[in-house]
């Protein structure tokens, strides 16, 4: 009997158990009785009263044992519940710490991490029932692999979208391409040409739209450049993205390049910043473009007359800013989509740009877009790959002269317009007169009564190809002594006349 | 040339349109074509867009339009717009030449001429 240590413990304890004052106050009457009834009712009274003291002792006696059975069961009882009271605190306790688990396990998840490792890090207090601790691990295991396989599902989906993206990009950039040869070719038709202008515009909108989906898919925006890129060609080439891109003011800018690898996503996000502020402003308002060098890099600004932002939709938009750099769910986009700031956001996170919206001076926005220095490099790629810009800005106008002259040859389209009227209204017989060696000498005085002074430096080279009176023309162009006329093309007497209008 | 050509047209991130201003030089107030000759007045003035300080260095020189269009790479359209606007600064001036068409019986009678020499 396990109860009745504790309970003779405690009657130990308590010294004079309650339960001993009715035998010994039955004895205590019993003894007075007899003391005060007469003699002769002794014997009888002291019977009955032994009898009942006995009697009530019995009883007193049980009725304290069952007493202190009773007081065991119940410390025993409080024992048991202060236990499970206690595992239950417990499990509670692990319930919360579940709850608090799953988003973290979530998030991992959605970061790339694999169901496995993600369980696998789930610790266990070892005092809980293992049971419970398996339909823990059961629950939690359930919700991850459903979400590892929304995630994968996410995914697909994502790469599905980067992969029709890449496929549009590639056909537009086909698009621009050819574009650009039919301007070329259809360059003097004015009316072909506007609306190939206009095709164009259209192409690169669309173009535009298929980065923003491949950016949002974790993909980098459209082509790669080998190169680096001027930067205020970079700014242009935002410009052509856009729809009102005739609002939008291109101030000067310093002379620095964007490397290679930095230009397109430089491209995109400007893009991105000026559509948003062509939009948001009221449409005969210009939007400023400027780009200063700063300490950290280059700074580019894009300023709007329009409503401002107030400090709440400001809050808005870079709270939308700040999540697109966390990364974005394109699920989340939800209808009609403003994928400008997510777009740029992303890019800023991949390619190291601040942006800062604030309010504008002229009352709208002033976007800020700062470029590292390390994506910026001084030296302006040079090469006719460089563009007209460079090719022609640094180089000094002698060398410009030079380059003239030597590609003078190379331009052989008007001497020959000059040329073929007379060989053509010549007959047959004179142009195989002019492929002969006899036939030279037989040109040259016919240039002769033209340029009396040419002669005389025309005749140690005159008997070689027509190619060499360009030469002479070239050279009276450029204001050689020794060349004053020309005998083939009407524009070289025209050009000497301006030339000498001019000096 | 046509190769280097396309190069030239792989590089440039900007489309055309932002060049012209999406203009397509049909309004030009005067007709300019291939064989106009442009002489720059003075040199470009800073800040002014590549292309037309470009122009500008080019044209120190007599030189037609169809060589300045050659030689920036530049489609003649392109080219007129923005001589078009150097003109409307002043910044160039132009001279016609005199039509070929004329002279295209007096170059032939010439010619004959010689020819029974």
């Amino acid at each position: 009997m396990d109860p009745t240590g504790p309970a003779t413990g405690m009657r130990r304890d308590r010294a004079v158990s309650p339960w001993v004052i009715p035998p010994i106050a039955v004895a205590l009457g019993t003894l007075i009785a007899l003391l005060v009834i007469g003699t002769d009712a002794r014997v009888p009274v002291a019977w009955v009263g032994g009898f009942a003291t006995l009697v009530v002792s019995f009883v007193a006696l049980v009725v304290d044992q069952r007493s202190s059975t009773l007081a065991a069961l119940r410390a025993d009882y409080a024992g048991q519940e202060a236990a499970a009271r206690g595992r239950l605190a417990q499990q509670e306790a692990e319930t919360v710490r579940l709850a608090a688990l799953l988003p973290e396990a979530v998030h991992r998840l959605q970061k790339g991490e694999f169901a496995e490792d993600v369980l696998s890090e789930v610790r266990y207090d070892p005092a809980l029932a293992h049971e419970f601790q398996l339909a823990h691990e059961a629950a939690l295991r359930a919700v991850v692999d459903a979400i590892q396989n929304a995630e994968d599902l996410r995914e697909s989906a994502e790469r599905g979208f980067v992969n029709i993206a890449r496929r549009v990009q590639a056909i537009i950039h086909q698009q621009a391409q050819s574009l650009r040869e039919m301007e070329q070719r259809h360059g003097q038709d004015h009316q072909v040409f506007a609306d190939l202008l206009k095709l164009d515009h259209g192409t690169a909108l669309v173009g535009r739209l298929a980065d923003s989906i491949a950016v949002l898919g974790g993909d980098r925006p459209g082509r790669q450049w080998g190169r680096a890129v001027p930067l205020y060609s970079v700014l242009r080439g935002a410009m052509s993205r856009i729809i009102d891109y005739q609002r939008v003011e291109l101030h000067p800018v310093s002379e620095v390049a964007v490397v290679g690898p930095a230009v397109e996503p430089l491209i995109h996000a400007i893009a991105e910043l000026l559509d948003n502020a062509t939009r948001y402003s009221p449409p005969q308002t210009k939007v400023h473009l400027t780009a200063a060098e700063v300490q950290s890099g280059v700074a580019i600004e894009i300023e709007d007359g329009g409503v401002g932002l107030s400090e709440e939709a400001r809050e808005r938009a870079e709270r939308m800013l700040r999540e697109a750099q966390a990364g974005i769910d394109l699920h989340d986009l939800g209808e009609t989509p403003r994928l400008g700031l997510a777009v740029v956001g992303r890019l800023a996170q991949a390619y190291d740009l601040t942006v800062a919206l604030r309010s504008s001076a002229y009352g709208g926005v002033r976007a800020v877009l700062i470029v590292p220095a390390t994506l910026i490099t001084s030296t302006p790629a040079t090469g006719a790959a460089h563009g007209i810009g460079t090719t022609f800005g640094p180089r000094p106008l002698a060398e410009a002269g030079t380059r003239r002259r030597v590609a003078g040859p190379k331009a052989s389209p008007p001497v020959e317009l000059g040329a073929d009227p007379s060989a053509n209204g010549l007959p047959q017989r004179r142009r195989r007169h002019l492929a002969t060696a006899a036939e030279t000498s037989e040109a040259a005085p016919a240039a002769g009564p033209a340029a009396p002074a040419a002669t005389a430096t025309a005749k140690p080279e005159g008997s070689s190809e027509p190619g060499m009176w360009l030469g002479e023309f070239t050279d009276a162009l450029a204001g050689r002594d020794g060349a004053p006329d020309v005998p083939f093309p009407q524009s070289g007497d025209e050009s000497t006349d301006e030339r000498d209008k001019r000096e | 040339m046509s190769d280097e050509d396309h190069a030239w047209h792989e590089a440039g991130p900007e489309r055309l349109y932002v060049i012209t201003g999406g203009r397509s030089g049909e309004a030009a107030k005067e007709p300019l074509d291939l064989v106009t000759l442009v002489i720059a007045r003075s040199g470009p003035p800073h800040g002014m867009q590549p292309e037309q300080a470009a122009i500008l260095r080019l044209c120190t020189a007599p030189i037609s339009v169809a060589e300045i269009a050659a030689y920036l790479g530049l489609p003649f359209s392109v080219v007129s717009v923005l001589l078009g606007d150097l003109l409307a600064e002043e910044l160039v001036v132009t001279r016609s030449t005199v039509p070929p068409v004329a002279d295209m019986g007096l170059i032939k009678e010439v010619i004959r001429g010689l020819e029974q020499l």
